[in-house]
């Protein structure tokens, strides 16, 4: 037993001694990592994420449009020719004075003094600066001319430089409309919606209404209620909602850009969201 | 305030000298007790182990020479007078405790032999019990340190957890620099525990099977050998 005892004993040792050599711990070496920019978007952000496939053919980005405009010209600048001669003709004056001419030469004498007065302020115009002169006005151009911005401005982004969508995901199914458009395409018409005020049960009412826009956003046809149903307060239902349609026209908020996109729009009109912000006693 | 400052100011024990005798050194000295204790049994149960592993290797081996030797046809008589002087292991043993009681009942002034078979058997009975005892002894200590040592690893390692978050609550930061070094201390514990006890359970499973087996393999001996002598009792009586 003791040499069992001493073999255990030695063995323990030898365990430990390799495992205080071997288990020195390493400290880890984080290689620091670039961090990742994350974006955090609500659930409606990612239902309506765009739809991109990587193997799409790439489409042609239009050149960004630039206004180009003709600068406004300088004006024409004043010659100052036409004072220099004014001048040579003085002198020409001047010189040609003293030919002989008796009677002039008597009368010149008498009159000298006169004349003197006389010629003194005469030779020459009094020396105008060289005055700028108003550019002309051209009714033509009027427009540039009230233009205070750059002329070698680009244009202004809109929407055209930004209609070719990002790579979006596989599974996104909303095309270019955003939210904020439906929004107040939802906004107006829920404020023009004035459902029939003696409604009871109102939560049950729901009117789909299929809208079918023209370009500029007004109505194309007059709006087909999709939903059926029966019964004077649908019907009162019902007309309430088109008439809502037909007062909110034009519909600005929507982007010619995307019409593809909203010239037809099923809007519901639910009473249960109509009522659902005034609050129950 | 960088965190690593804050560990390396608030605790001397820094990560880059987690070594084992630094984990133990930084204990608590109940989790100290704990795992020197337990380095204790383990050294022990390997002992038990290394000394039982011989014992079984030794008995089994003299129990096939013995058998060889029995039934090989040489006299009992001399069997006996070669394995008297030192019954090795538990079967020769065995013999020599039945051939003793024989040769005292017919070498006394009155034979006895009314009662012989049965005290040859009683013999028997009281040698293989003995010679089991003898096999058996310290098996319990590994029982013990197999299904308490996990226990005693995990207290020592509750103890060094909870003092770690004493001082973590002192230090006011939660930082893994400041946690780690306190947990892995205590978890060393459990470490230890486990290390003791698992060669422990593996062992006494083994050596409990080997004593059931060499025990019934003598009373399997011990039923024969008592056939023969009561034949030799009946044809002499």
């Amino acid at each position: 037993m003791r040499k069992a005892a001493a073999i255990s004993t030695g063995l323990h040792v030898a365990v430990l001694l390799f495992a205080v050599l071997s288990f020195s711990s390493k400290t880890f070496e984080v290689t620091p990592a670039e961090s990742l920019p994350v974006d955090l978007i609500n659930d409606k952000d990612f239902s309506e994420l765009t739809k991109g496939a990587k193997d799409a053919p790439k489409v042609e980005q239009p050149k960004p449009l630039i206004e180009k405009l003709d600068p406004p010209k300088p004006a024409e600048e004043i010659a100052p020719k036409l004072t220099e001669k004014k001048e040579l003709k003085v002198e020409k004056e001047k010189t040609a004075e003293p030919k002989p001419d008796p009677i002039a030469d008597k009368l010149k004498k008498q009159d000298e003094p006169k004349q003197e007065a006389k010629a003194e302020p005469q030779p020459m115009p009094p020396k105008k600066p060289p005055q700028k002169q108003q550019p002309k006005f051209d009714a033509d151009k009027i427009a540039a001319l009230l233009d205070k911005r750059d002329p070698q401005r680009n244009a202004a982004t809109g929407a055209e430089l930004n209609s070719t969508p990002s790579l979006g995901t596989a599974t996104g199914n909303a095309a270019q409309l955003s939210a904020s458009e439906l929004d107040a395409l939802r906004r107006r018409l829920m404020a023009l919606w004035n459902p029939p005020v003696g409604l009871q049960d109102a939560e049950r009412y729901q009117v789909i209404i299929r809208i079918k826009f023209k370009r500029d956003g007004t109505l194309a046809v007059g709006p087909q209620v999709i939903t059926s149903g029966s019964g004077v307060r649908y019907e009162a239902m019902r007309d309430s909602a088109v008439r809502a349609v037909f007062v909110g026209q034009p519909y600005t908020m929507l982007r010619p850009e995307h019409y593809e996109i909203w010239k037809e729009i099923d809007f519901t009109f639910d009473t249960s969201q109509m009522f659902h912000d005034i609050p129950t006693r | 305030m960088n965190p690593a400052d804050v560990a390396q100011s608030v605790l001397p024990l820094t990560s880059s000298d987690l070594s084992l005798f630094t984990l133990f050194w930084h204990a608590h000295w109940i989790v100290k007790t704990v795992m020197i204790g337990l380095l204790v049994c383990s050294v022990w149960v390997w002992a038990i182990a290394i000394d039982k592993t011989v014992l079984f290797t030794r008995t089994r081996r003299g129990m096939d020479r013995f058998e060889q030797a029995f039934w090989s046809g040489q006299s009992l008589d001399e069997l006996y007078r070669t394995l008297s002087t030192k019954p090795n292991h538990s079967m020769a043993a065995l013999f020599v405790a039945a051939m003793r009681e024989w040769k005292r009942s017919f070498e006394g002034q009155q034979r006895s032999f009314a009662g012989l078979q049965m005290r040859i058997e009683k013999v028997m009975e009281v040698t293989i019990a003995r010679e089991v005892e003898r096999l058996e002894r310290r098996l319990l200590v590994l029982a013990t340190v197999g299904s308490a040592g996990p226990f005693v690893g995990l207290f020592g390692t509750v103890w060094g957890i909870m003092t770690s978050f004493q001082s973590i609550a002192a230090s006011k930061n939660t930082s893994l620099a400041v946690v780690a070094p306190g947990i892995a201390e205590a978890l060393f514990a459990t470490a230890i525990g486990l290390v003791a006890a698992i060669p422990a359970t593996i062992f006494y499973n083994k050596f409990a099977g080997e004593v059931n087996k060499q025990a019934q393999r003598m009373e399997g001996f011990a039923d024969e050998f008592a056939a023969i002598l009561s034949r030799q009792i009946d044809e002499r009586g």
